[in-house]
């Protein structure tokens, strides 16, 4: 009984873990430049279902998407949104922070070269 | 003086380079539509079209020009077609290349003494403009054919400017940009406009006051 109990809680806690997983997809981009020609990266990537928050930094050259709880998105697909967009995608990666997260971690930065 | 330098380096940039008015960029994104305003008091355009693809849109654009003694008058109403001819994106700067071609009506008007004529006659103005642009430095040169039977109007212009600073994507980004311009059989000399541009994700405006110290006002919006 007690061994039915623990393998429930470790399982439980599991299941409880993935779906609250926080998945941000985060791109590096070319030419984006200008925040009036980048505005179609954002709506492109807001118009998915899978989308829960959109973050763009131009210095930096990134644009980041966070999925909502349990969504899955391809890289494939975010690429070819912001080659839609007429941007170029250089490096790609899967980040488990929120965007928050990922925009305080670029503001410190930018505030460090300061 | 300062026109001088100008008309050499014009050519050069042109040949160097080679848009219509003002912007930069003359469409948005695929499946987007945009709208554009470039008005003072010789040269009035309204225009808008939509993007079928990433490269590809077609629009509707107005018209209204004005000789500088005001003795000529053109209204064009055109079918318009742009084209991304090729797009260079760099780690800190993306550059363009473009073509934008139009066929419609012009109503034009001539007024001489004792000899006042009005036409109507068949326009077509390809044109193509490049511009590079970083998030601090933007520069754009365009040259634009408006011909008819008879009627020589082409239009070429050169931009140049910077941004006071770099701000962060949801923030308004001012700059300075001075535009130098002229078309042909209206006018014969160069405007030249310094104008404070304001951008940011939702709008594009210019604002600023030429050589003829007249007013000028220009605006681009994506829906």
């Amino acid at each position: 009984m007690k061994k039915l109990l623990f393998t429930s809680l470790i399982l439980s806690t599991l299941l409880s873990n993935v779906a609250f997983a926080t998945q941000t997809i985060k791109a590096n981009v070319n030419g984006m430049v200008c925040a009036f020609c980048a505005q179609g990266i954002e709506k492109k990537m807001r118009a998915l279902s899978q989308t829960k928050d959109v973050y763009v930094n131009l210095k930096q050259r990134v644009v980041a998407v966070e999925l909502k709880d349990g969504q899955t998105l391809s890289n494939d697909t975010v690429k070819d949104l912001i080659k839609d967009a007429g941007y170029e995608v250089t490096s790609i990666e899967v980040s488990e922070h929120p965007i928050a997260q990922i925009k305080a971690g670029y503001e410190t930065m930018e505030k460090e070269k300061k | 003086m300062f026109v001088k330098p100008l008309s050499v380096i014009m050519p050069c940039l042109a040949i160097l380079l080679s848009y219509q008015s003002t912007e930069a960029a003359p469409m948005g994104f695929s499946e987007s539509t945009m709208a554009m305003g470039d008005f003072n008091n010789n040269w009035r355009e309204a225009f808008i079209n939509y993007a079928i693809t990433p490269r590809d849109a077609f629009g509707v654009s107005a018209t209204y020009m004005r000789a500088d003694d005001k003795t000529k008058t053109r209204t064009l109403e055109e079918l318009t077609y742009t084209r991304l001819l090729k797009r260079w994106n760099m780690p800190h700067a993306q550059a363009n290349l473009w073509f934008m071609g139009g066929l419609g009506m012009l109503q034009g008007e001539d007024k001489q003494a004792g000899n006042d004529q009005s036409f109507d006659e068949i326009m077509v103005t390809p044109g193509v403009q490049f511009d590079y642009e970083t998030t601090r430095v933007y520069l754009a040169a365009t040259h634009r054919f408006y011909r008819a039977s008879d009627i020589n109007h082409d239009y070429s212009a050169v931009r140049a400017g910077f941004s006071f600073y770099e701000t962060e994507y949801d923030r308004t980004q001012p700059w300075f940009i001075v535009e130098a311009r002229n078309m042909n059989g209206l006018s014969e000399k160069i405007e030249i406009t310094p104008m404070l541009r304001f951008i940011n994700k939702n709008f594009f405006i210019e604002a600023g006051v030429n050589n003829s110290r007249e007013p000028r006002f220009n605006f681009m919006y994506i829906f």
